[in-house]
C-alpha cells in the first residue's frame, strides 16, 4: 500500500517536471515513432496480401487438386472432373446440376499501361457455371463471353494496368484472334483475371486435362464428408481443401518472406530505439540526483523510485506507438504495391496496431530497466553532499 | 592534431553516453548497410547476368514450343548453338523437398549455351548414359546424393507405361555461374525424357540460344523472332540478362520503402545524438569557460564540440558497415550477390560525418557563443 502510494506520488511527479527535459523525452518518442511506423507499415505489406487474397474465400467453396501439381501446374483428366460431381454434399443449381466448374488455368503476357512492361494475367477457361460458382462475380460492362466464339471477360483490375483489355479489343493468344465482350468485379481481388469457356481454350492449346475443379458445397460442414468420399473412391487420385487453405498455402512463402524482412528490418529499428531510451533516462535519472536523494532521506523507498522510472519510460514510449501507427496508415494504408508482380493494397489493421504497441512497451521497458535501477542504487549520501 | 586528446577527452568525460551513442550509431549504419548490400546484390545479378545467352521461348509465356523449330534457329544468321530445353517439378521423398528436372540435348559443347561449369569427364558420362543427371552443388548437399545414387523423383509427368515417378542415375555435378538462376535443378537428357514421356511428345518449354558474336546478340535475338512473326509459334527472343532486368523491375517498389526506413532511422538518430550532446555540453560548461579563459578562441571551441560528433558518427558508422559485411557470408546463402561495393561504403561514412556535423551544430554553437563569467558560475 505504502509502496503504490509513493509510486504514484514520484510518478505524477516526475511526469510533472517533463517540461524541463524535452529533449529526452522528445528523443524516446521519436525513436519509438519511427521503429514502430517502420515495423507496421512494413508488415502491412503482409497483411494486405494475406486480407486481399482470403478476402473472397468462402467457407463452402472447395478446391480439387492433382496429387502432383497444384495452380496452372495441376493435370486432372476429364473423366476424374466428370466423376467430381457426383460426391456428396455438393450444392445444386437452380437447375438442379451440382455446381462443379472445371478450369484450365494459363499463365499469359499482357503489357503494363504506359510503360508497356511485359508482365503475366491469369486466363481460365472455365466449364459452365462460373456465375452460380462465385456469386461475387458481376459484369459491369458489356456481356458474358459466349463459348466457342474466342471471347473473353477481364476483371476491372486488367483494364486499369494493362493495355488492350477495353471492351471489343481483340487479342491475340496463340495465334487466334479473341474479343474482350465484359468487364467485371470480383469482391476485393485487385489483381487481373480472365475466363472464357474451357473447351475453346483446351482446343487452341490442344490440352486435355483441368488445372484444377472448383465447387460449392451445401454448408461448410459436408467437407468431411466430401473429402471421406473422395478418399474412397479409388479412382480419384486427387486432393480436395478449403478455399482458403489453398489460397493461403499458395501465399504462405511469399508472406513467410515479407513477415521476415518486416521482424528484421523491425527488431534492428528498435535496439537503436532502445539505446536512445536508455540514454534519454540515464540523463533524465542523473538530472534528478538531488530530488531522488532527497526523497531516500526523508523516506521513499528504493524499489518505489525505480518502478516510478520505469513507469515513466513506458509512459513515453507509448504515445510514439500511437504516432507510428498513425502515420503508417496515413502514409501507407490503401497504397496500391506490386513487388515481386502482383499487387495488392497495404493494409494497416488493428492487429498491426496491438503489435506495434506491443513493440512499444518491450523499448520502453527494456530502455527503463538499467536507469531505473541506477536511480535505486544512488548513494543518497554521496548525492546530497553535492548540494 | 594537438586537439586530438581534447576532443579524446571531451568524448570519455561520460562514458556510458557517449558509448550508447556510439551504439546507436552502429545499429543505424548497420541497418543501412544490410538494406543497401541487398539492393546493389539484385544489381549485381543483373549486371553478371549473360548477355550473349538468349533464351527463345512462346512470345505469349511459357507455352510449350514444337521442336520443329530447332533446324530454322539453327539456320538463323549468328546462331552458333541451339538446344531445347524442357523443365518439369519434382519432388525427392516428401512433398516439401521440390526440384526442377531440366532436360537438355547432350549433343557435343551442349553446356556453351548454358552457364553451367562441368568436368569433361563428367560431361562426357552425362552424354553416354541415357538416364543420366548431373546435379547442382547446392542440391548434392540439400539432399546428400552422391555420383552413382539412382534417385526416384514424383513428378506430374507421366511416363510411356503410366507411372510417374522417374529415376536418374547421378553421374556428376555442376556449378551454375548465373547469379540468379534456380540452384535446386538437375540436368537430365532431352531425348530419353521425350521418348519416354506419354503426353507433350516433340515439344519443349524453350530454346537456349549461343550467338557466334556477343555484340551481335540483340541482333540475333531480333532475327529469331522476325523468322516466326505471323506463324503459327510465335517467339519471343531474349538474353538472361533482359530476363534478370524484368526480375528486377518487379521488385522495384521495395526501393520506395527501403528509403522510407532510411530516412526515418535517420531523423531518429539525429534528433536522439543531438539531445544527448546538448545535454553533455550543459554539463560541461564551466570546463567550456576555462578554456577559453586559458585562451581558446569561440572559433576552436565550436570546432572541439563538432569533432566530437565527427569522430563518434564517423567510427560508429564504419563499425556498424564493417559489422554488416561480416555477416554477408552468411546471410549470401539466403540473398544471392549480397555485396557492399567501395562506393556505397564512402556514401555511408560521409553521410555519416555530415549527420555528425549536422547533430553536433547546435552544441557547438551554444558553447561558442558562451559567456566566461557565466560559464564559470555555472549558469
Amino acid at each position: 500500500m505504502r509502496f503504490l502510494r509513493q509510486f504514484l506520488q514520484l510518478l505524477l511527479m516526475n511526469l510533472a517536471g517533463f517540461r524541463q527535459r524535452l529533449g529526452p523525452v522528445l528523443t524516446i518518442l521519436i525513436g519509438v515513432t519511427c521503429a514502430v511506423g517502420a515495423l507496421v507499415s512494413m508488415l502491412a505489406m503482409g497483411s494486405g496480401v494475406r486480407r486481399q487474397a482470403l478476402g473472397d474465400a468462402r467457407p463452402d467453396r472447395v478446391v480439387f487438386t492433382s496429387l502432383e501439381g497444384q495452380g496452372s501446374q495441376g493435370s486432372i483428366p476429364r473423366e476424374e472432373a466428370a466423376a467430381v460431381r457426383s460426391l456428396p454434399g455438393i450444392r445444386r443449381g437452380l437447375q438442379g446440376q451440382p455446381i462443379v466448374v472445371s478450369q484450365v488455368i494459363l499463365p499469359l503476357q499482357a503489357r503494363r499501361r504506359g510503360t508497356g512492361k511485359r508482365t503475366f494475367y491469369l486466363l481460365l477457361g472455365v466449364s459452365p457455371g462460373l456465375t452460380e460458382l462465385v456469386p461475387e462475380l458481376h459484369l459491369t460492362d458489356g456481356r458474358m463471353f459466349r463459348p466457342g466464339l474466342h471471347e473473353l471477360i477481364a476483371s476491372n483490375a486488367c483494364v486499369r494496368q494493362f493495355s488492350d483489355f477495353g471492351l471489343g479489343d481483340k487479342r491475340d493468344i496463340h495465334g487466334n484472334d479473341w474479343t474482350v465482350v465484359g468487364h467485371f468485379d470480383s469482391g476485393q481481388s485487385q489483381n487481373c483475371v480472365v475466363h472464357t469457356d474451357d473447351e475453346t481454350l483446351m482446343a487452341v492449346f490442344g490440352r486435355n486435362t483441368y488445372s484444377q475443379v472448383t465447387a460449392l458445397l451445401h454448408s461448410p460442414a459436408d467437407f468431411a464428408a466430401l473429402r471421406a468420399a473422395l478418399q474412397a473412391d479409388p479412382a480419384l487420385h486427387l486432393e480436395v481443401r478449403l478455399e482458403a487453405e489453398v489460397i493461403a498455402a499458395e501465399f504462405k512463402e511469399f508472406t513467410g518472406l515479407l513477415n521476415f524482412i518486416s521482424y528484421f528490418i523491425g527488431t534492428i529499428m528498435a535496439l537503436g530505439a532502445i539505446l536512445g531510451a536508455v540514454n534519454s533516462l540515464y540523463s533524465i535519472v542523473d538530472s534528478r540526483r538531488r530530488e531522488s536523494a532527497t526523497l531516500r532521506a526523508i523516506g521513499f523507498g528504493p524499489a518505489p523510485i525505480s518502478a516510478a522510472v520505469l513507469c515513466e519510460s513506458i509512459l513515453f514510449a507509448l504515445p510514439g506507438a500511437v504516432l507510428g501507427g498513425i502515420l503508417a496508415w496515413l502514409f501507407f494504408d490503401g497504397m496500391s504495391t506490386s513487388p515481386l508482380g502482383f499487387t495488392f493494397q497495404l493494409s494497416v489493421t488493428p492487429r498491426l496496431a496491438e503489435i506495434g504497441i506491443a513493440w512499444s512497451l518491450a523499448i520502453g521497458l527494456l530502455g527503463g530497466l538499467l536507469p531505473a535501477l541506477r536511480a535505486a542504487r544512488m548513494p543518497v549520501s554521496a548525492a546530497l553532499r553535492e548540494v | 592534431m594537438k586537439f586530438l586528446p581534447l576532443i579524446w577527452a571531451g568524448l570519455w568525460r561520460k562514458r556510458g553516453r557517449t558509448i550508447l551513442n556510439f551504439l546507436q550509431v552502429t545499429v543505424a549504419f548497420a541497418l543501412f548497410a544490410v538494406l543497401q548490400g541487398v539492393k546493389t546484390g539484385a544489381e549485381n545479378a543483373v549486371a553478371a547476368a549473360r548477355g550473349d545467352l538468349l533464351v527463345v521461348h512462346d512470345a505469349q509465356g511459357f507455352h510449350p514450343l514444337p521442336l520443329g523449330l530447332l533446324a530454322a534457329i539453327k539456320a538463323v544468321p549468328g546462331v552458333q548453338r541451339a538446344i531445347p530445353v524442357e523443365i518439369f517439378g519434382a519432388t525427392y521423398q516428401k512433398p516439401t523437398q521440390p526440384l526442377a528436372v531440366v532436360a537438355v540435348t547432350p549433343e557435343a559443347g551442349w553446356e556453351r549455351a548454358f552457364t553451367f561449369t562441368v568436368s569433361p569427364q563428367q560431361l562426357a558420362a552425362f552424354a553416354r548414359t541415357r538416364t543420366a543427371a548431373l546435379m547442382s552443388v547446392e542440391i548434392a548437399k540439400r539432399y546428400g546424393w552422391h555420383v552413382g545414387d539412382h534417385v526416384p523423383l514424383l513428378t506430374s509427368t507421366p511416363q510411356m507405361n503410366g507411372s510417374t515417378t522417374w529415376t536418374f542415375d547421378i553421374v556428376g555435378t555442376y556449378t551454375d555461374t548465373d547469379l540468379g538462376g534456380n540452384r535446386i535443378q538437375i540436368l537430365v537428357s532431352y531425348p530419353y525424357v521425350d521418348e519416354a514421356r506419354f503426353g507433350g511428345k516433340g515439344t519443349t518449354h524453350h530454346f537456349n540460344v549461343a550467338v557466334a558474336d556477343a555484340r551481335q546478340a540483340v541482333a540475333v535475338a531480333e532475327r529469331i523472332d522476325r523468322r516466326f512473326a505471323n506463324s503459327a509459334h510465335e517467339t519471343q527472343t531474349e538474353s538472361l540478362r533482359e530476363m534478370a532486368q524484368a526480375q528486377l523491375q518487379s521488385i522495384g517498389d521495395l526501393n520506395f520503402l527501403i528509403r522510407a526506413i532510411v530516412s526515418a532511422v535517420l531523423v531518429a538518430l539525429l534528433f536522439a545524438t543531438a539531445t544527448s550532446m546538448i545535454q553533455s555540453v550543459r554539463e560541461r560548461l564551466p570546463e567550456i569557460a576555462v578554456l577559453k579563459t586559458v585562451g581558446f578562441t569561440d572559433w576552436v571551441v565550436f570546432l572541439l564540440i563538432l569533432g566530437e560528433g565527427l569522430v563518434v558518427f564517423v567510427s560508429a558508422a564504419a563499425a556498424g558497415i564493417l559489422l554488416a559485411s561480416a555477416a554477408f557470408p552468411f546471410a549470401a546463402e539466403f540473398v544471392r550477390g549480397i555485396s557492399m561495393p567501395a562506393s556505397m561504403i564512402v556514401i555511408g561514412v560521409a553521410s555519416a560525418a555530415l549527420a555528425g556535423l549536422l547533430s553536433a551544430a547546435i552544441p557547438a554553437l551554444l558553447s561558442a557563443r558562451l559567456r566566461v563569467a557565466a560559464g564559470l558560475a555555472g549558469r
